[in-house]
């Protein structure tokens, strides 16, 4: 449903406040600091991404299923689920709601178990196995829903940056930067605090940036959008770059996975 | 569940069987559809999914207002505000007769609500006398969006099984796959035909091919001058040649001339052709003050 953003559930219950957030994430940041918080986030960000990808999800699934992970956290402790069964269970649900077809949970589970083994194995080497069922994902399920409070429509940067650049009338290689670096502010907090057309003007802007578009500066400047805003997403995203930079993933994920404030175990049926 | 009591069962919903129910705390009535979950495999059943999140986003005064979601001990229910029957219903309260200054009022809350819809890019799939909830102030409310979708994202084929026979068009009942807001015009129009005739159903008919024949016997058969492209339609059957009716006075001889006229721009089989919602309220069937008459 692409209606009037304004009106929606993202727009009135979802666009959070900054202090607000971190205020929520108290009790995590006394084990973890915010930087490993984040990293935290950067890696399951990419779980729901290669999961997403090995079912063959549409981008616009995928970023609803990572808004889903990231809005469940922001009203809960990493240990009230293990993010590693609150990620395909965001997948499962997104996949519901963005229409894409119902995921059976056998194959999404055995999807986990591969992703695991292959492209996860650096961080799970010591298990090496998916320690969820069926009946987890679906209690989980109702747990998310209930956290999200029903809000499940999502509105995302990927419409608005189209219009964006087709106004601007630019070659395909900006659509295609500006579009991965949209995917790559779902690593961030951004989808949490601003509006999706002011994240989209911001990745823009980073891209024309990189590709030295200078031209563009006028039509930035004519933009009717609070550009201190669209300059704090800026910040945001470019901090990321900065810490991705000198972050050696596979060496520290096990020990940061270890720090994560753990859940009780999984009920037994 | 100790927030409503439960009480009598109101009907069966497409995936849940709805109950009415009171709020402890205000007494206030309301309705509480009960989820069936598939234990196995899919979890929430989709259609309750897109319910829930069409109805968090659609607040209108002719849209069915969702007013909570109820989650506890693998049990899903979502409570509805209350309404008194259902417009099937009160058609068999009335004898064969309606007032006309009511077909009009509820076609233009129809109207009203369904505008609201397709402006959020929202069809409803799925309209039938069931569907339309009719409380004691003679508010009209459009209700059961577990068919309903959005349609903003790139449109693929839907299942071609959603409308009760009686109210689909006959570009789906010939198999077209992209829906429209064209869709849920085509049955308002047979809505109002069935208002006006004070719950007479206008299409009644027993299969797919005969649904066809009772449309073209009306409106004539369709031929590839006055609707391009209905012959490559995917379940397209070439039927016998019947001309327009003469007099569609003789079809809804209660409503009167402005009535006839937007019925006949609701009910066009060329899809594209058909009024649209936005444009039907401006219709002068409900700005002529002497409307209610014949």
């Amino acid at each position: 449903m692409a209606g009037n953003f304004w009106q929606s559930s993202h727009s009135q219950q979802w666009i959070l406040d900054k202090q607000d957030l971190l205020r929520e994430r108290q009790s995590d940041l006394l084990v973890l600091s915010e930087d490993e918080y984040q990293k935290i986030f950067i890696f399951f960000a990419n779980v729901i991404q290669v999961l997403g990808e090995q079912l063959k999800l549409r981008q616009q699934v995928i970023a609803t299923a990572t808004v889903y992970f990231k809005r469940f956290y922001a009203r809960n402790s990493l240990k009230n689920i293990d993010p590693l069964l609150l990620a395909p269970t965001c997948i499962l649900l997104a996949s519901k709601v963005e229409e894409f077809g119902v995921i059976s949970n056998s194959r999404l589970i055995s999807i986990c178990q591969s992703a695991i083994k292959t492209k996860f194995s650096y961080a799970y080497a010591h298990t090496q196995e998916f320690p969820y069922r069926t009946n987890h994902i679906l209690e989980c399920e109702f747990y998310l829903l209930e956290n999200l409070d029903c809000c499940l429509i999502v509105f995302q940067p990927y419409r608005p940056l189209l219009q964006l650049v087709q106004d601007m009338s630019q070659d395909d290689q900006l659509l295609t930067l500006s579009w991965r670096i949209v995917n790559d502010s779902l690593r961030t907090d951004v989808c949490l605090l601003y509006p999706p057309y002011q994240i989209a003007i911001a990745c823009l802007q980073i891209a024309c940036v990189i590709l030295q578009k200078d031209a563009t500066k006028q039509w930035f400047a004519e933009l009717n959008v609070d550009l201190d805003k669209v300059q704090e997403i800026v910040r945001a995203i470019v901090n990321l770059y900065e810490m991705w930079k000198d972050w050696k993933e596979k060496d520290e994920i096990q020990m940061l996975l270890a720090k994560i404030p753990k859940p009780k175990p999984p009920p037994q049926r | 569940m100790q927030k409503y009591d439960k009480m009598e069962k109101i009907g069966e919903g497409t995936y849940g069987t709805v109950f009415k129910g009171r709020n402890r705390d205000t007494m206030e009535i309301v309705a509480l559809k009960k989820v069936r979950l598939d234990e196995d495999e899919e979890g929430v059943p989709s259609s309750a999914l897109r319910e829930i999140c069409l109805l968090k986003e659609l607040k209108h005064k002719n849209i069915v207002r969702l007013s909570d979601v109820l989650l506890s001990d693998k049990k899903l229910t979502l409570v509805f505000e209350h309404c008194d029957q259902d417009l099937k219903k009160y058609f068999d309260s009335l004898n064969g007769e309606i007032d006309m200054a009511v077909c009009r009022s509820f076609m233009l809350q129809l109207l009203r609500g369904l505008a609201f819809c397709h402006s959020h890019n929202v069809l409803h799939r799925d309209l039938k006398p069931q569907n339309l909830l009719i409380n004691k102030n003679g508010e009209l409310k459009l209700a059961d969006f577990g068919l309903a979708r959005a349609f903003g994202i790139p449109v693929k084929c839907y299942s071609a099984e959603v409308v009760t026979l009686w109210y689909r068009p006959p570009d789906v009942l010939f198999g077209a796959k992209l829906y429209t807001t064209s869709i849920d015009m085509w049955s308002a129009g047979c809505i109002l035909a069935e208002l006006a005739d004070a719950g007479r159903p206008l299409f009644p008919g027993s299969d797919v091919l005969d649904q066809l024949l009772k449309i073209f016997r009306v409106l004539g058969t369709p031929t590839e001058e006055t609707w391009p492209g209905v012959s490559h339609l995917s379940d397209y059957v070439a039927l016998p040649t019947f001309p327009p009716i003469s007099s569609w006075s003789q079809l809804v001889p209660r409503l009167n001339s402005k009535g006839r006229d937007l019925l006949q721009k609701l009910l066009v089989c060329r899809p594209n052709q058909r009024i649209t919602a936005e444009a039907a309220m401006q219709h002068p069937y409900f700005t002529d003050s002497s409307s209610s008459g014949h």
